[in-house]
């Protein structure tokens, strides 16, 4: 097994809604962003993989082959993966095993969803079996504020510290020059905002967006003649767990938990807290960043309120997470996983402008899609295992 | 209504062949609403059929046109920006018959690329390829690839000039209103027929039990999880339970089936070891954000009259306080 680096990262301008561009349009700006920053064109790359939600968003079927073009993906090899809210990361899981596995040398991932076109909660409802539960469906939200309702009464993750999230997570966003929301809100803010599926209120959910994100992804081989900075993949994995299984755990995420112990093993990370100089987490509502903060064993079980209320996940804390403002300053449902991972490359490289996290060397990247369902980690890193 | 019989789920088989299963199945529909981006090269094609123009996109690295107007080229993935008029008229490449009619992949001239259309006044036997066709236009024109009707054989030869420049563009027209509608035939399975069976037959909710980990499943099904071995007893649960989790939807959204505010739930039977998605009702919402926790007792209250055999014969479950 090869290492494999991210060698070029591009994001387009994300919106709420882009109607200056088709899907395929908006595609190609990310990838015409990350061909530029690797200083790379199409020939040099080798393959290509999609990542973007389910097809109902975009009402088109197998993106892929229409995306085909776009991508300058004629006569290379071109999949598509698509894993909900991770999907992102699952794709550049696809490319990194491509590339590791010594099939080809340098890969283009490009994840994508333009959630403008169409009526998204219904969309996302119609992930539930048809038999059992869709008729009662609330997107993914009725079913994310039930179990945060939940950890409220058994883990501490209250309303006001989900708030905490909202308000540093629409700071950072201020800098992240990607980010289309761009409003500082109080406490006050997020808990008087309207409910929405309560205890989810307006401020505790990320916007809808159109956009895309695209990775290059190099092996060792291919590196040195791209870049001097590569952000080397150090561990990645996703892993999922059956929906309605007996006695299915919901406070904590188990395969959030399996996917972080075989990743911090390959990349040798005893101390999470300690070892990482900022993470990148994929909050689809405020509670999740809460819940993920113990997952990913940042701190112990029950205490994520404690640990938002320390300061300690701030930009000048010892462990800021989601320097660019994660989800809420820009949520193309199908990029936002590849984007946290881009982010990350961005900082271990000492690129991330204004966002940039001083001297930051090591990088935590977390995802998850499904019903909680499917989770996956990875960690970035300037040095190499 | 029964959704099973299992003495006749045996595959029926011909030769290599099975017939469809006639037992009944479970209607779904999903329609959604969207307002589809058409992009920049696109947005001028359409425009420009109500000038009766047919528009193309040139590649500058390969020089090909590509029709309709494309942002990128197929064939090096360059972005094609210029935008170029095809004539109206070209040649048949090849046609086929569908339920539609009769359909064509017309070279217009000029263009390095066929356009599918369809093929009008004419059945297979008239048509060949090489043949010229023209245009027809619709009468209106509504900013969509219909706004040509069709093509039809013509005897005009080629024009001497095949590509000249777009001027005068027209506004583009940059969203397409568009509405997809699915019909599904979902098949129940012996496990959600004999549960829905009985759940129209008695108001029973059935589950399966799993031999290694002897949880109860519900709803039913073949193989346990999270053991990996197939399930054997069929074991009833009550209509009482546990919530789980619970909140409160305020949420307006397309395709929503409940007028909100109400309160989604996902409840754990008394007997099972699974969730149960549905409602809490009996219960107002201020009330329920002090009273209702996760573990507080639900009974489920039917509905009158007849049942149908979907968790809707339920009309919610009520909260059950101790005092």
């Amino acid at each position: 097994m090869r290492d494999v680096a991210i060698v070029g990262t591009g994001q387009t301008k994300h919106a709420r809604r882009r109607t200056d561009v088709s899907q395929a349009g908006l595609v190609r700006e990310a990838v015409d962003a990350a061909l530029e920053d690797a200083c790379l064109t199409f020939a040099d790359i080798d393959s290509v993989v999609v990542a973007s939600g389910p097809a109902l968003f975009g009402a088109v079927n197998q993106p892929e082959k229409w995306l085909v073009d776009a991508l300058g993906g004629h006569m290379k090899p071109v999949v598509r993966i698509t894993s909900g809210g991770g999907t992102g990361l699952a794709g550049a899981l696809a490319a990194m095993n491509q590339v590791s596995s010594g099939f080809v040398e340098r890969v283009l991932v490009v994840a994508y969803d333009k959630l403008s076109e169409g009526a998204l909660q219904y969309q996302i409802s119609t992930l539930y079996d048809p038999f059992w539960g869709r008729e009662f469906a609330v997107g993914i939200m009725g079913f994310a504020a039930a179990y945060w309702r939940a950890r409220i009464d058994a883990l501490g993750h209250t309303e006001e510290a989900a708030a905490l999230v909202s308000v540093k997570n629409h700071r950072n966003a201020m800098r992240n020059p990607y980010a289309h929301v761009k409003k500082e809100v109080t406490v006050e803010d997020v808990l008087a905002s309207r409910p929405l599926a309560w205890p989810i209120k307006l401020l505790d959910v990320p916007p809808i967006s159109d956009g895309a994100c695209a990775v290059i992804l190099a092996s060792e081989d291919a590196v040195p003649s791209i870049t001097s900075t590569p952000a080397w993949i150090r561990g990645m994995a996703y892993y999922g767990e059956a929906d309605n299984a007996a006695n299915r755990f919901m406070l904590q995420s188990v395969p959030l938990q399996l996917a972080a112990q075989r990743v911090y093993k390959r990349a040798g990370i005893v101390n999470p807290r300690r070892q990482f100089d900022v993470a990148e987490l994929q909050e689809p509502y405020t509670n999740f960043e809460l819940s993920y903060y113990e997952g990913l064993g940042l701190c112990r079980s029950g205490e994520a309120a404690d640990l938002i209320a320390s300061g300690a996940t701030e930009m000048e804390g010892d462990i800021p997470c989601n320097p660019s403002g994660g989800c809420m300053g820009a949520n193309p449902i199908g990029a936002t996983a590849l984007i946290r991972l881009a982010e990350a490359a961005l900082q271990v490289t000492d690129k991330a402008g204004e966002r940039q996290v001083p001297g930051a060397r090591t990088a935590l990247v977390q995802a998850g899609g499904g019903w909680a369902n499917l989770r996956g980690v990875a960690v970035v890193g300037a040095d190499r295992n | 209504m029964d959704r099973t019989t299992s003495a006749s789920m045996e595959m029926r088989s011909e030769g290599l062949g099975t017939t469809p299963s006639e037992h009944p199945a479970f209607a779904g529909r999903i329609e959604l609403p969207y307002k589809l981006t058409t992009g920049r090269a696109a947005s001028v094609f359409l425009a420009e059929l109500a000038s009766r123009r047919i528009v193309g996109s040139r590649c500058p690295s390969c020089a090909r046109v590509l029709v309709p107007a494309q942002d990128f080229c197929a064939e090096c993935g360059t972005a094609a920006e210029e935008l170029v008029v095809v004539a109206s008229a070209g040649s048949l490449s090849g046609f086929t018959e569908t339920a539609a009619g009769v359909l064509g992949l017309i070279r217009l001239d000029g263009a390095s690329t066929d356009l599918v259309h369809r093929i009008l006044d004419a059945g297979l036997a008239d048509l060949q390829v090489g043949q010229r066709v023209a245009a027809r236009w619709a009468e209106e024109a509504q900013g969509s690839v219909l706004d040509i009707v069709g093509f039809a054989a013509d005897d005009a030869p080629a024009a001497s000039e095949e590509v000249r420049p777009l001027s005068d563009p027209s506004d583009p027209v940059i969203e397409q209103p568009y509405r997809l509608r699915l019909d599904y035939q979902h098949a129940y399975g012996p496990y959600y027929g004999r549960l829905f069976d009985e759940i129209a037959t008695s108001r029973r909710i059935q589950g399966v039990r799993c031999p290694r980990c002897e949880c109860v499943l519900v709803p039913p099904r073949e193989y346990c999880d999270t053991c990996f071995v197939r399930t054997a007893e069929w074991v009833d649960v009550a209509d009482t339970g546990v919530i789980k989790a619970f909140s409160i939807i305020h949420l307006e959204f397309v395709g929503q089936v409940r007028e909100p505010p109400y309160i989604y739930a996902e409840i754990v039977l008394d007997g099972a070891a699974t969730r149960l998605i549905h409602t809490v009702g009996g219960i107002e919402v201020e009330e329920a954000m002090e009273r209702l926790h996760p573990g507080t007792a639900v009974r489920a209250v039917w509905k009158d009259g007849e049942p149908v055999g979907t968790l809707e014969d339920i009309v919610y479950f009520e909260p059950v306080f101790d005092d």
